[in-house]
């Protein structure tokens, strides 16, 4: 992950969508009902896929369908995001993802871009006498 | 207003002008437009034939709306009675304008009306700290049109002026001639929109007809669903009402609620989401409405933190302490998107959970926030034990831009020793260790019965079982009787007497056989100043009167520390406390500020306002709130409401009708029977 985020391969998105589809389901979006369209912009050319959520089952597709909420984005934005590099509230303030539609569904898409976490320190037994 | 400014709002959108309604701010005065933390208007000043206004009145008709009723002239001496001017305003998607001018006399006149306008688009946060701007400003003049602008890469924000009757637009503003027959009118709509570049979907853009209609109507059904309150006290109600409509003022909907709002900490820095005050004004509020708090849960589980992150202080299950919406936030330049440092936020947000549920049966919520309570509950051992010695404590990763001190006493100097030295970091502070043990007990009964999971239910049970014994070892002062501020790197007590021993009663943490020592030590002299608890007590080495967090008096913290009186059984001193805090709100037009001084009262006879406090403040104004509730002592006991009233007599008859919550809708009555002057003395 950490070689994959300072260059990133041309398909690092095909390939965030890829594990998506594979994953199937995601606790953290069990809350979670509806459609998100990522439009991807790489020069002229638009790449679109869409992600439907079901309490936390994923199906990922090319189609280009009506959505709950789109997210518009520059390519090399987006491979800062897959990579987790990207903070989603910053890039919408500044202009850099352009956002539509389910405002709430947008905000919960976070959780398909997390990276395993690391802890804070190694767990070591506790003085609690 | 005392500070001679008009301020209205309406969600984060709010406009400080003064009271000719003119705008002419400078970097460092928060006056001006402002939405979404960012400055679209920073003059707007209207002449006419070159002369200033001069105000007669302003009508406050609602905190969306303001009138202001002027005449032309520059003197107090000479004013040209033969024309009337009258500026009607109301936040919408920026403001709007209503301008009129009657002609008096009986003759016609021309006049050449002129409205300056300019904006500096700063972000709240220069306006603060008084920084430069990096990006570039544009005007442009267009059919009447003027359109203010500033771009900084892909960052665009504009401000687009226009007028219902043709003006002629300049880079600096708007002109008209017009003449006006005798005992005529003229009028024209003023509107100042503001745009944001890719953020505009994110924005509700309203016509401001439909805007007003919408907020007067919200307002009214804000205040007749809430309970109703009688009293032989004339002004308890008019305190009641100022903190209804207050805290409607306050109500903030951001992007995650789906129209729903939550509350804003306070004008004019902090009209956005915070986590720990959005959450203690939820809490205050709960026996009035419980939609703040509904919002504010899902609003901050929606944001809650995912991973591991120093510049925004963020790990995973931590909530959010700060939203921002400005440049400095948008170029990452300040850590607020959102900004995660806060270690009571989390243990707080399971605390107001089980609270809501206790009030409104709601086990939807519950059962929809499992994941983030669980998330919230494993972040308090598993990412804020810093030391491994099992208690909560805070030291910022982000060194430059983070948070000192991450608990409500949040100045640079809150926390010290009785000799007035600073710890080092990390800090465990009392207060933190009382939420961490509310936090496991509540969320166990969560786990129980709505969750069904016994074994986690168990363990927490177990944990602040612990915890408690802990605590009241490790943290109790033996020769001063009550709980230290905090504990130090190496584990030292930080033996300062402060109000926080109040939120470890409210918290259920102390030994019952230390409670009368604690309660002892908040009514007496030292902290208590007739008026209220003081942050820190008199004699202590730091303590100031009008020191931010070192001797001032938090009607909020006096709201906490009276529902902590309660709860171990201290019923007089709890209705003391409330006499005080209601006694003060008097001073303030029932508008209690963020912070008083922490002056003796029978010294100055009134309290003295801090000197930049926040006004309105969300949990200031949620404080009568909690006091009612503590006075009345409600308490949700399965589907049932328990009143048992202990009021001060000079409240007299009170009663609350319509309170509501799981049991539908019900009454509480209470006669004043504590004679406060007298329990004081006991």
């Amino acid at each position: 992950m950490g070689e994959r985020a300072q260059r990133p391969t041309s398909d690092s998105i095909a390939e965030f969508f890829a594990e998506l589809g594979r994953r199937g389901h995601e606790p953290l979006l069990e809350k979670a009902r509806g459609s998100a369209r990522f439009d991807v912009a790489d020069g002229r050319r638009t790449e679109r896929w869409l992600v439907t959520i079901d309490k936390g089952d994923l199906r990922v597709s090319r189609r280009n369908a009506a959505a709950d909420c789109i997210l518009r984005v520059d390519r090399s934005s987006f491979e800062r995001a897959v990579a987790g590099k990207l903070n989603l509230m910053a890039a919408v303030l500044r202009g850099e993802v352009g956002i539509g539609g389910d405002e709430r569904l947008i905000v919960l898409l976070r959780r398909l871009f997390l990276k395993p976490p690391r802890r804070r320190r190694p767990r070591t037994a506790r003085k609690k006498q | 207003m005392s500070d001679g400014s008009v301020k209205i709002l309406d969600g984060n959108t709010f406009v400080v002008s003064d009271t000719r309604g003119d705008i002419e701010a400078s970097l460092t005065d928060p006056t001006g437009l402002f939405s979404y933390d960012t400055r679209f208007l920073s003059k707007w000043v209207l002449t006419i034939n070159g002369d200033r206004m001069n105000p007669l009145s302003v009508d406050d008709l609602e905190y969306f709306e303001s009138r202001f009723f002027l005449v032309p002239g520059t003197g107090t001496i000479y004013v040209d009675a033969k024309l009337s001017v009258i500026r009607r305003r109301a936040v919408g998607n920026g403001f709007h304008e209503e301008l009129t001018i009657l002609n008096h006399a009986d003759e016609p006149v021309d006049l050449r009306i002129r409205l300056d306008a300019g904006c500096d688009f700063a972000d709240l946060f220069e306006v603060k700290d008084a920084l430069k701007k990096k990006g570039a400003y544009s005007a442009r003049a267009k059919g009447g049109q003027l359109v203010l602008a500033y771009v900084r890469g892909t960052f665009g924000r504009s401000t687009v002026i226009s007028s219902s009757q043709p003006a002629r637009a300049d880079k600096n503003g708007l002109s008209f001639k017009i003449r006006i027959e005798p005992h005529g009118r003229w009028s024209t709509q003023l509107d100042v929109a503001t745009e944001a570049l890719g953020f505009e979907e994110m924005r509700r853009v309203e016509d401001p007809g439909r805007a007003r209609r919408r907020m007067r109507q919200n307002l009214a059904r804000w205040i007749e669903q809430a309970p109703r309150l009688e009293s032989d006290q004339e002004r308890l109600k008019a305190t009641y009402r100022r903190s209804l409509v207050d805290l409607a003022a306050l109500r903030f909907s951001p992007q995650v609620a789906g129209g729903r709002s939550l509350p804003a900490a306070g004008l004019p820095w902090f009209m956005t989401m915070f986590g720990r005050d959005s959450i203690l004004t939820s809490l205050q509020a709960l026996p009035f409405t419980s939609e703040l708090a509904a919002t504010t849960l899902r609003a901050l589980g929606d944001w809650q933190g995912l991973s591991v992150n120093d510049f925004r202080d963020e790990d995973p299950g931590r909530i959010l302490h700060e939203m921002r919406y400005g440049e400095l936030t948008a170029f990452e330049e300040r850590p607020h998107s959102p900004y995660y440092g806060s270690a009571d936020a989390t243990p707080l947000f399971v605390v107001l959970l089980d609270e809501y549920e206790r009030w409104t049966g709601d086990r939807a919520l519950v059962r929809e926030l499992e994941v983030e309570s669980r998330a919230a509950l494993n972040w308090i051992d598993e990412y804020a034990d810093l030391q491994g010695n099992g208690y909560l404590s805070y030291e910022r990763r982000n060194k430059k831009t983070g948070l000192e001190n991450q608990c409500w006493k949040d100045s640079w100097d809150s926390i010290s020793f009785r000799d007035g030295r600073i710890p080092g970091f990390p800090r465990a502070t009392c207060e933190l260790q009382g939420y961490a043990y509310d936090a496991k007990r509540r969320g166990a009964r969560l786990a129980r019965e709505i969750w069904k999971d016994a074994a986690l239910a168990e363990q927490l049970e177990q944990e602040a079982a612990d915890l408690k014994r802990r605590f009241n070892r490790d943290f109790w002062v033996e020769d001063g009787e009550y709980f230290a501020l905090a504990l130090d790197p190496d584990g030292r007590q930080v033996d300062a007497l402060t109000s926080n021993n109040g939120h470890l009663l409210w918290s259920g943490i102390v030994d019952k056989s230390k409670a009368k020592a604690v309660a002892g030590h908040l009514l007496g002299p030292r902290l208590f100043s007739g008026w209220g608890v003081r942050t820190l007590a008199e004699g202590e080495g730091r303590f100031n009167p009008i020191g931010y967090h070192v001797g001032t008096v938090w009607p909020f913290d006096n709201s906490f520390i009276a529902w902590g009186l309660r709860r171990y059984g201290f019923k007089d001193e709890a209705a003391i406390v409330a006499a005080g805090i209601l006694d003060a709100a008097e001073f303030f037009e029932g508008r209690l500020p963020e912070a008083f001084g922490g002056y003796e009262r029978s010294q100055t006879r009134y309290p003295v306002q801090y000197p930049t406090a926040c006004s309105p403040q969300a949990w200031s104004t949620g404080a009568p709130l909690l006091l009612l509730r503590t006075m009345l002592g409600l308490e949700p006991q399965g589907e049932h409401l328990v009143v048992e009233a202990a009021l001060p007599s000079a409240i007299g008859h009170l009663e609350l009708l319509d309170i509501p919550g799981r049991w539908g809708r019900i009454d509480a009555f209470g006669r004043g029977r504590v004679d406060v002057e007298a329990a004081r003395r006991a």
